[in-house]
């Protein structure tokens, strides 16, 4: 365990302290009818959403790939039940953030960045069940008749306080305002705490752990701190409420699923082992979009965190293309020393072999950096940047 | 200088709703609907104005569904490019200034629009937007009460659209007319042919439209 996994820990404990009311996870509720729109509101948002998802069926982000789109609707489908699913279309969209969203008519967005931080089944149970929890409950029309109804409200209020100025008028208008949007980003954080309520409770239904649910927030935790202790800002708090925030804070998500997870399930497969086979082929570029966001911390945390069920040879290349694209001295000999272990462990890599041998090259290794650079170009002889490679690998 | 072409008209992107109290946008999918189908039929009517015979684009799956997508969403940054520094005043480029009094309108999206689906078949390609935002009861309330009280203007609705011409062969852009305050009622058969005529209002080669004849 690495500190910082211990300090989320510290932080999740620490909300727990809070008092919550055993035995109040919402179960699934009965399904009776298909979902359908209801009221000028909620058939406009449809219509939206519809035109939204047939510019995402053309989207070159989308990642078209049956058997990846195939197992993560498996899941869905596992954990709300084969009819709900029904209700659901499922797109793999290469992003590289930690997130994904049911839109009102049943788009499922998965982000890649999601699927490259989920460790099981279960986990990517967990979010997949609250976004389903959002769409069942229909939060998006509720949520934007809350929006409306606040600035409807500050609408005539702004306009009663223009017609009689003054000290006094200014003070209560200004009032009104942060007690409406309180009152409206408050409304938002609960529509969150009630998915996942909804989410825990499918999980204890389900057949998966539920007591996994908690974990990934306290990942979240810990990779917000691992980011933040990398580029040397304050430690992030993750036990208290900004004024706008959407979400309830990681710590309070924590500590409410854990409490909430049904003792009886502890003892249940997490499907770890399935979710890592069936992500594999997807890892190398995944990672290699993580890192290129720059978030030195984050990356590092994520690789290491993949890590955890072994080292293999795309762990180590992405490890060895994060340190030498921070690229410091000191960095280049620490990438060089991961693409070493990269390639003993896989010599037919020959990304590896590239960022071997260009780390060797800059820290001084020429001949043996060269080396490197002669097997890529045997590897890949066509690769892009075969002709750039070959005039570094000739260089007397 | 546009006589018996074919032009190819690309599914046009219509958005209609409402303005709540406060300004939001609140999408009526019966509106949009209605709109859809009423711009189509005014659409057909009025291309024999235009003397060109006007062909709605094929519908297109896989990659040629991605490529039309993408020349959506490329024609949209142009135009809206036009719009922002070459046709209003206050944001011109000191280049589309210099444009602009030598009569010169130099756009382009590309060669590549000849692999759209359907293209082949046809000279030119004809984008369309259109947004409709009609303001509701409580806006106008607002926008009464603050005129008679603080004398505050408040804008109740907004219409906005564009329409652009594109040459299938080379990509550039051959003429393109936007509008924020567009006239005509598109949840109506007459207002939406109202609308049409305005979008369309200048198209090369046209016979001059009495009805929109513009007033400045």
């Amino acid at each position: 365990m690495s500190p910082l996994w211990l300090s989320s820990g510290l932080w999740v404990a620490a909300a727990m302290l809070a008092p919550i009311t055993a035995g109040a996870e919402t179960l699934p509720p009965t399904y009776a009818e298909l979902y359908k729109p209801h009221g000028v509101d909620e058939i406009g948002i449809w219509q939206d959403a519809d035109e939204d998802e047939r510019r995402l069926t053309a989207s070159p982000r989308v990642i078209r790939d049956e058997a990846l789109t195939g197992y993560v609707k498996g899941v869905l489908c596992e954990t709300v039940g084969p009819e709900r699913c029904k209700a659901a279309r499922v797109y793999i969209v290469r992003t590289p953030i930690f997130n994904a969203s049911m839109a009102p008519n049943g788009t499922v967005r998965v982000f890649s960045g999601l699927l490259l931080r989920m460790r099981s089944e279960a986990e990517l149970a967990t979010v997949l069940g609250h976004e389903f929890g959002h769409f069942q409950s229909r939060h998006s029309v509720k949520l934007f008749k809350a929006e409306r109804g606040a600035s409807d409200v500050l609408s005539w209020a702004g306009l009663l306080a223009a017609m009689y100025p003054g000290r006094d008028t200014r003070r209560m208008f200004g009032d009104l305002r942060y007690s409406v949007l309180g009152h409206y980003f408050r409304y938002g954080r609960d529509t969150e705490r009630e998915a996942d309520r909804i989410s825990i409770g499918y999980l204890n239904a389900g057949r998966l752990r539920p007591q996994v649910a908690s974990e990934v927030w306290q990942h979240a935790i810990a990779e917000g701190l691992a980011s933040a202790a990398a580029k040397g800002l304050r430690k992030p708090r993750y036990d208290t409420i900004a004024f706008a925030d959407s979400h309830p804070p990681n710590a309070e998500r924590a500590a409410t699923l854990a409490a909430l997870a049904a003792l009886e399930g502890i003892g249940r497969d997490d499907g770890a082992a399935r979710y890592a086979s069936a992500m594999a082929p997807f890892l190398p570029q995944w990672l290699d979009d993580q890192i290129r966001l720059n978030d030195f911390g984050a990356s590092a945390y994520v690789i290491e965190h993949l890590a955890e069920g072994g080292w293999t040879a795309p762990l180590w290349l992405a490890r060895g293309d994060l340190y030498r694209l921070r690229g410091n001295p000191r960095d280049l000999v620490a990438a060089t020393d991961f693409y070493a272990k990269a390639v003993a462990l896989d010599p037919q890599l020959a990304d590896a072999q590239r960022g071997l041998g260009l780390s060797l090259i800059k820290t001084g290794r020429r001949v043996e950096g060269q080396a490197a650079l002669g097997r890529y170009l045997a590897l890949r002889p066509d690769a892009p940047d075969a002709a750039t490679i070959a005039m570094l690998a000739k260089e007397p | 200088m546009l006589r018996g072409k074919t032009i190819l008209l690309l599914r046009p992107t219509i958005r209609v709703g409402a303005q709540s109290t406060g300004g939001m946008f609140e999408a009526n999918g019966t509106w949009t609907e209605e709109a859809r189908r009423n711009i189509a039929v005014a659409l057909a009517n009025v291309q024999e104005r235009l003397d060109n015979r006007v062909v709605a684009a094929p519908e297109a799956y896989g990659d040629a569904n991605r490529l039309a997508e993408e020349y959506g969403s490329l024609f949209a940054a142009v135009s809206a490019s036009v719009v922002n520094y070459q046709f209003f005043k206050g944001n011109r480029l000191p280049t589309k200034k210099r444009d602009n009094k030598a009569d010169v309108f130099d756009w382009s999206v590309g060669p590549g629009v000849a692999d759209l689906p359907g293209a082949r078949d046809a000279d030119f390609a004809l984008f369309i937007y259109d947004y409709d935002a009609y303001g509701s009861t409580g806006r106008k309330l607002l926008q009464v009460v603050a005129m008679l009280g603080p004398r505050i203007a408040i804008s109740s609705g907004v219409h906005t659209g564009y329409a652009g011409l594109v040459d299938l062969k080379t990509g550039d852009l051959l003429w393109l007319n936007a509008d924020t305050h567009m006239g005509g009622d598109v949840r109506t058969p007459d207002g939406a042919e109202k609308r049409v005529r305005e979008l369309l209002q200048g198209f090369p080669g046209s016979k001059p439209d009495p009805d929109t004849a513009p007033a400045r």
